[in-house]
Order: C-alpha cells, then structure tokens, then sequence
C-alpha cells in the first residue's frame, strides 16, 4: 500500500471568524496566510522524511480551511523544496477551469517538479459550483469534456482546434508538455459511473474519496468491470482512496477525538437556502446508483483508532475496495495548533506505515 | 533606476525546429525543457548575486520561445529559491482569463514571498489572441473590466457579486487575500490611453514596452498627466519600461552583434493569413495616437553599446520617459549561446548597475 | 424536425461519359461535396450549410442508383471526372468539401487544380489510415456502431438496397488505394490550398489520431477535433460541424481569430 499525505495549507482561524462558505476575506489575516504557506512546506518536508510516498494538494476557493485555489502554484512551491516525494494535484476543478490552461499548468508542474507529478481531474465539490457560477446541471458534462481535452492537449503531435459541447478552442498547442510519458499517472477523481467508464475508457486510474468502504467498493468494482471490457486491467496503484483518519495512541482516545470531532464544524457549511437549492439541482451518483450530494456537511473519518487498529482497518480497505494508495487527510480535533497533527504523523510513520507496506 | 531581469525560460532546442506560431508540440524535447527551467532559476541566483532589483516573467502561450504559459505557476518555484529579489509577474494576460482566478493565484504567490512581489496586468499581444479564442474587438474592454475586477477581488471584505459587460460572477470571496496591503505594487502595462487611464484613475503604475523612448514617453507623458487630473502623482518606480538590450565590451562589438541580430528570427511568427487578418483587427493606440500592432514582427532594441554607452542611453532614457524600473530583455543575437547570456549579465551588473543607482 | 435534405433538389449532368446526379440547395459560394464509401446521404450539417453556401453534393459515378462503374480506373481518374461535372455546372472557383473515402478523393481533385478549390474541407477523409483498415461493413446495426458516437440518437434510415451496397463496396475496394499512398501525399506537400481537417473524437472507423498527418504534410492545414462526434460527424454533431466549417470557408485560415462576442450585458 502506498500512502499519500494531504496538505491543506492550514491556515489557524480564529473563533472570530465566521464559519458559512463563502469565508468575507475582509477576514483574512497576512501574518497566519504566510505562515499556513511555510506550514504546508514545512509539513510537505516532514512527511518527505517520514518516508510518505505522495503529498496530495486539492482545489477549493473561498475559504480558509483549504488555503490552495489553485494547486499548480501551490504544488509548484512545494516542487522547489522537496525532493523525492511525488506531488499529487487531486485535483484541478477541470469542469470550471479552462482545460488547456490546466494542460498548460500541470506540464510546467511535472517539469519543474522534475516528473513528480501525480495527477486527478475533478468536478467539484458541490459548493464549489458558485466559485465560478458553474450551472450544477452541466457540471458532470462539462467535466468529461474537459478530461478529455486535457488528455488530447497532452498527446497530439500537431496544433488542433476543440469544436466541444462547452468548450471551444481553435489554436491549443501546448508547451511544455509533460515530462513524464506518455502522461503523468493520471486519475479520474469521482465514484460517479461516469468517472469509471471514462477512466477505463481512456486507461486512466480512478481516485475516490471519503464514503465508507461499501460505499466506494461499488465505484471500484465497477471501474474493473469496465476496465475489462475495454480489455485492460488496473494495478493497484491506479486506485485511490482519500479518507479521512483520526490515528492516536490508544483505541480510547481515538474515540474520545472522534467524539469532539463530531460536534466540531463541517468544511464548508452554507446558507440554508443556498444550501437546500443546490441539494435539489446536484445529480451525483456512485457507480450508477444515485446519492445525495453533500453540501456543508461534515464527512465521515473512515480510518480511526490506535496504530494496530488502523492497520486492521487498512487490510480492510485494501480487500474490500482494492485500492492501492491511501490519501489520508489527518484529522486534528479540537486543537489549537497543529502539534498534534505533526505527532500523529510521525504515529502513522512509525508504527502503521511499515505494517502496510505489503498490504 | 532600478533593474529587473525578464528572464524566458530559455529553451534550447536539440533540433532545429519550426517557425510558425503556434509551434506543433511534437517537436518539444523534455530534456531540453527541464533544462530551461533549471536554467531560469540558476540565472534568477546569479542576477540575485549580481544585485538586480527584481526578476520579471510574462504570459505566452504555444511556444519554445518563453515557457511560461502561466508565469504564476513558475513565480511559485521561484519564490521558494529568491531570497531578496523581487517577483515581477508582468503579467498575467488578463484579458482571457478569469480574472477571479488571476485575483487568487497572485494573492497566493503574495503570501509566498513576504513583500516582494511585482504584479502587472496585461492586455496580451495580438498573436495570443489565438491563443483561448479571444475576440480581438473585445479585447480592450475585457482587459479593463478584468483588471477592475482583480483589483476589486484583492481589496472588497465581503464577499461580493460581479455584474459585469464581459464577466459575470455571483459569489467572489477571495481566499487568501495577498500579504501586501491592500494589494502588491500593481501596474497596468500597456502604452493605450485606456491603460494609462485606468492606472492612473485606480493608482496605479504603468508599464510601457519596446518603443522608441520618444513614443514611450508620449504613454508615460499623458499617464502622468492623468494621474494629476485625478490628484496623485506617481514615482518613478511606478513607471517601468521593458526594452531589449545588447550589451558588448565595445560599442563596435556591439554594433557588429546587432547586425547579427538583424539577421534572427522574429519571436513569434504567424502565417501570413492570419497575420494579415490579425492586422486587421487589432486596434491599438499610444496615449491616443493610432499605431500599427505587432503581429509576428522583431522589436527594437533600445540600449545597445559598451557599458558606458549604454549608462549614457538610460540617463537619456529616464530624461524622456520617466521610467525609474528598465525591465531588460537580455539578447543573445544570432545563436542561443547561454554563456554569452551570463557574461552580458555579468557586464550589466559589474559595470552599468553601480552607476544607474542615482540615475 | 424535417427530414435531412428536404430543401435539396435533384440535378444531373452528363460529363466525361457519365450521367451524374447532385443535390443542390442554397445561394452564395459555392461549396462542392463528395460523399463516403456508403454514397450519397444528406444529412442536417447539409442543410446547416445551405443557409449561407449553394452546396452541391454528388453521387459520384458508381454509386447509389448509377449504374455499375467499371471504367474509372483508380481515385486520381474519379477526382479528374468530378473536376468534369463541376466545370460542367459552370463553376471555375469552388469551396470543395469531402467526407472520408470522398475526403481522398478530393485531395486529388485538389492536387489536380489547386488554382480552383478555394478552400478544402476534409471530414474524417480516408486519404491517410492505419496498415490494414478496411472500410465499415455488416447489418445496418453494426454500421450504425462504427459511423455513430451515439447510434441511438440517429432517426433509423431505410434499410439499405443489398446490391447497391455491394455495387458500391466492390468500387470502393478497387478504388480507395493503399492505406498511405506516397504518391499522393507528394502532392499534398505542395498543396497550398487552406485546408480544414475534421475528425471525431470518437470515430471509430478512422483514428481521429490520423489527424495530425495531415497537418504534417500540408503547408497550409488546421486540425479541428469535434468533441463527441463519430464517423459521421455532419450527423452526430451537425451544428458544431456547420458553425466550424461555415466559418473556415468564409474566413479559411483566418477563422482561428476568434469573433465570438461575450458581452452578457451591455
């Protein structure tokens, strides 16, 4: 198993700051932003040492939780000070996003980052369609539409033009194009059967994220279902899964964390008309089967407990979804600072990373 | 007189390759694009070394020529090596981006470089019209209503809509804010009424490039007027002129390289076609004055001599346009001879830069 | 919706020793049209076209209710008898337009008299293919698999008179040539005339990967992908397939400048 360490950029918020997505960035504090950015290298360096195999960055706007609205700077940044650690883009909000320009800045990254890149495409969390008024109802198709551009502006040989459904170029001719070839290990990132078919379609992993273990087994079961009919079968590494762990000494404290985490705020909590309004127009689905989107509420922590406990739930994971690489977003309860987020990595480095390696 | 550096990411093609803008990507050699941007950072340390004030990237698109089809994402990887000299990201092409997202990277890049970022907002040379499909009748307005809209994305504290002509956006909350309060030095680059206009009108500074001084100064001559209109007058520094440079240890050794450098090619080509249509179109003005656009063609190059001559030329240079930033293009003419790069650097900083200080 | 084509009447010219039937609709430039290896079938991308161009689309000599062709000997013979039907109409500057086998066909017309093809239109042509691809063939629904990204979408068409289809198949296999022809793309080397390329991306008789070749060899080409659309790309995405090459004939090269007005507001 390989694991993937995400980075938020935690930016420490204080009480004062009131918590509804979007965030008044009349709030915002210089002095705690430029130290989330030194953090985020700080951590990056740590978990580099640690032995993790990826840091994992994500796109969200608007908001101090995740500090990355665009994750090409912020990975470029991380490139600079790092030196074997793969940096996974999960992902580019390609639906909202101009796909060539991603094309364009996931090259550079790969480049600069001297072929480290790992990278996913994403729709969005459903929040994240007011970012830049995407109209929810075209979100999956202008998704599939972008991913497939992306991967044209990657691999054709001459200048083309794109006569798209929501996107339309006439001259795309990227430079620099990736180091890594053909492509960078690229990812589909969703449980949605659109995302399957599209990554068994073009040979691409898939990465899910966050739902429990049945839940994402179906997205994964039916990705190689896929992938067999269109003749290939993915490794174990073509599988992602982004989780949530809460990792403590003892099995009770774990508990006792989950239980403050509980009554904690969601990411990105919203307005309840915004809210209730985008809960009827978001269609979101895993592996054909239709599920209600999330929108401001808090997500499950798939992964918790004292070390020999989070191995157990690892095996688990591993023989029920078949994944091969875990992107775990660390949970750090209730604290002030994040001392405790750095002692439960260095908990996870010591004593479950060598466990799972052979999982 | 300060001295920025633009630096290109030169790439120095194995083989020779094609001419036409846009230039098909198969001929892109990832080696010699690694190396192009190892490159770009050892000269960022050596101009650093050598005592320039600031290192300058720019947006283009399509090409081997600058590799930078978003300067924000090389700025980054930069930044985490600079260690006193300043960002100048001029610039992002505003007018076809989103200028929200342009809003965000830039304030990330901010908080990633305590105090030293430049930024410039540009309205794109006509070629990159092409480039996403720019309307080359829309192209003034959108850069005007897009540098509004950045300005206004940095600076409001709530979050806010944007009812625009060109851009429409219901919830813009940017996360971070930049570290510089309100915003980083800001520059409008362009030589346009309208550019001199809008810095003048949001107080900005302007950028001119290229032209003659006796043209730029007509730019910078009615920017400064502008700006008394609305009660301000700008610094020196708030006036920056990009210009070509050829500097020898004699002025005949430089004389003979610039006719070797009539002889190079232009920068970025088109075919005829499009370049006789692109003409066409693409209205451009100095302060006013109607003037021909560049489509494809070579520019000028300004300051050309021994050390001596060429402190002569920024003296008269600053006399006439006011301009207390040179932003310098370095030219190795006729051949992609990086040492030749280094030693002119070398030259400008041992033997111009002492004595440009009190210019 | 109308049926695809209503607007179209039918026309013959005797040339070359052939009787050869065309569609014709519309008024302004003229634009040309050789069909594919299945014949002539006009489809809505027709009828978009036909709003700002006089489109004429021929039933070359062989196909559809012609009588068997024997005598035309191989594509460059087919293209110079076309080149015949279309002076015949009185056209010496003309916008011509092929669809795959016809795309190749046009190319030699093309090569042939590169002083009077305004611009050229390539939908999916056949003139460049992978080693050993053979034209599509089988039952209605199998063909309707390879020509279409989404068959069911398509209104079904009448079913297919057999000889007629075999008629056309054993022209086409005696014809299409090898699957690169040096010849050919000699030509095209020095085949100046602005050229459009259009291909699916999920064509599934022809690689849309083919595409880049020709841009490689021709010194004035651009290269259009149509997102979503197969074989047949004037029928899976008719309006994005008129809006693009409405625009290259009009403009040619210069359509990559683009003149869409974003203005929300005023």
């Amino acid at each position: 198993m390989q694991v993937s360490y995400f980075e938020t950029a935690r930016y420490q918020v204080p009480p004062t700051v009131p918590a509804e997505w979007p965030v008044p960035p009349g709030a915002y504090d210089p002095e705690t932003g430029a130290k989330a950015y030194q953090g985020m290298v700080d951590r990056v360096r740590h978990v580099e040492e640690l032995g993790f195999d990826w840091v994992s960055l994500s796109e969200h706007h608007y908001s101090p939780r995740i500090l990355t609205p665009n994750i090409a700077v912020s990975g470029s940044y991380i490139a600079a000070q790092s030196k074997t650690i793969k940096i996974a883009i999960l992902g580019p909000i390609v639906s909202q996003s101009n796909p060539v320009q991603v094309a364009e800045e996931m090259a550079m990254l790969d480049t600069l980052s001297n072929g480290r890149l790992v990278f996913g495409m994403l729709r969005g969390t459903t929040n994240e369609y007011l970012t830049f008024d995407l109209n929810p109802a075209e979100a999956r198709e202008r998704t599939t539409e972008a991913m497939e551009l992306v991967l044209k502006a990657w691999t054709e040989p001459q200048p083309f033009g794109w006569q798209g459904r929501h996107f339309q170029f006439r001259t795309v001719s990227v430079w620099p194009r990736p180091l890594q070839q053909p492509l960078p290990p690229t990812y589909s990132l969703g449980t949605s059967r659109e995302s399957c078919e599209f990554s068994a379609r073009h040979h691409i992993g898939l990465g899910v994220s966050f739902a429990p273990f049945e839940v994402v087994a179906k997205s994964t079961r039916y990705y190689r279902q896929e992938c067999a009919r269109h003749g290939w079968e993915p490794t174990p590494e073509q599988m992602l899964y982004r989780a949530n762990i809460l990792l403590a000494e003892t099995d009770e404290e774990a508990h006792d964390l989950l239980e403050k985490q509980r009554s904690g705020p969601a990411a990105f909590p919203m307005r309840a008309g915004v809210r209730d309004a985008l809960l009827k127009l978001d269609q979101r689905n895993v592996a054909g089967e239709a599920r209600t989107p999330n929108v401001g509420g808090s997500l499950p922590t798939s992964f918790y407990g004292s070390p020999d406990t989070v191995v157990e739930q690892i095996k688990r994971c591993r023989e029920e979804v078949g994944v091969g690489v875990l992107d775990l977003a660390f949970q750090n309860p209730g604290a002030p600072d994040t001392g405790r987020l750095m002692q439960s990595l260095e908990l996870f480095a010591e004593k479950v990373l060598p466990r799972i390696r052979d999982v | 007189m300060k001295v920025s550096y633009f630096e290109t990411a030169r790439y120095r093609a194995p083989r020779s390759l094609p001419v036409e803008w846009p230039v098909p990507p198969d001929a892109y050699d990832r080696e010699a694009g690694t190396e192009s941007y190892r490159g770009m950072i050892e000269r960022m340390q050596f101009v650093e070394e050598l005592g320039f004030d600031w290192i300058s990237v720019a947006e283009h698109h399509y090409s081997p020529n600058r590799l930078t089809p978003n300067p924000v994402v090389s700025a980054a990887h930069l930044a985490a090596y600079a260690r006193k000299i300043t960002i100048a990201v001029l610039g992002p092409i505003v007018s076809q981006s989103n200028p929200v997202k342009v809003a965000e990277e830039l304030a990330m890049l901010d908080n990633m470089l305590p105090g030293r970022l430049v930024v410039g907002m540009l309205r794109g040379i006509t070629g990159e019209y092409l480039t996403y499909g720019l309307n080359p009748a829309e192209a003034r307005e959108r850069t005007t209503e897009a540098m509004e809209l950045v300005l206004k994305a940095w600076t409001e504290p709530q979050p806010f809509g944007w009812q625009g002509r060109h851009f429409q956006f219901r919830t813009v909350a940017v996360w971070p804010r930049p570290r510089q309060q309100p915003h980083p030095p800001t520059y409008a680059l362009g030589t346009s009424r309208e550019s001199c206009e809008f810095a003048a009108r949001h107080h900005l500074g302007l950028g001119v490039s290229y032209a003659p001084f006796d043209i730029i100064a007509k730019a910078t001559r009615y920017y400064r007027e502008r700006c008394a209109e609305h009660g301000w007058q700008p610094t020196p520094e708030q006036i920056i002129y990009r210009a070509n440079i050829l500097i020898g240890e004699t002025d005949a050794e430089a004389e003979e390289l610039r006719a070797a450098q009539r002889r190079a090619r232009q920068a970025f080509p088109l075919s005829e076609g499009v370049r006789d249509a692109l003409l066409q179109l693409d209205i451009r003005n100095v302060a006013g004055e109607a003037r021909t656009p560049n489509v494809g063609g070579v520019l000028p190059t300004n300051f050309v001599g021994a050390p001596d001559t060429i402190i002569e030329q920024i003296k008269r240079c600053r006399e006439q346009s006011g301009a207390g930033v040179l932003d310098l293009m370095f030219q190795i003419p006729g051949s992609n001879d990086l040492s030749f790069l280094m030693r002119s650097l070398e030259l400008f900083g041992k033997k111009v830069l002492p004595h440009i200080r009190e210019v | 919706m109308t049926q695809a084509g209503e607007a179209f009447r039918e026309g013959y010219v005797e040339t070359d020793g052939f009787r050869i039937r065309y569609m014709e609709a519309g008024k302004g430039p003229a634009v040309v049209h050789l069909h594919g290896a299945g014949g002539l079938r006009l489809t809505r991308g027709h009828d978009l076209l036909s709003r700002q161009f006089r489109i004429i689309a021929f039933e070359m000599p062989g196909f559809g209710t012609s009588p068997e062709n024997n005598r035309t000997r191989d594509l460059p013979e087919l293209a110079a008898t076309m080149a015949k039907a279309v002076a015949a109409l009185g056209l010496d500057q003309f916008n011509l337009m092929g669809t795959s086998f016809g795309g190749k066909t046009a190319l030699w017309l093309a090569a042939q008299h590169p002083e009077q093809v305004r611009s050229l239109v390539l939908e999916a042509p056949a003139a460049i293919r992978p080693a050993g691809s053979e034209p599509p063939a089988g039952s209605p629904e199998e063909m309707a698999r390879r020509l279409y990204a989404h068959p069911e979408r398509v209104p079904p068409m009448p079913p297919p008179d057999p000889a007629v289809r075999e008629k056309q198949a054993r022209l086409v296999a005696r014809l299409r040539g090898p699957d690169r022809d040096p010849e050919l793309e000699a030509r095209l080397q020095r085949l100046a005339v602005p050229t459009l390329v259009l291909f699916g991306t999920v064509d599934r008789v022809i690689p849309p990967n083919m595409g880049h070749f020709y841009k490689e060899l021709m010194p004035n080409c651009n290269l259009v992908f149509v997102y979503d659309a197969g074989h047949a790309i004037s029928t899976d995405r008719p309006e994005a397939f008129a809006e693009v090459v409405a625009d290259f004939i009009e403009r040619r090269e210069a359509f990559v400048i683009s003149r869409t007005e974003t203005v929300i507001h005023p």
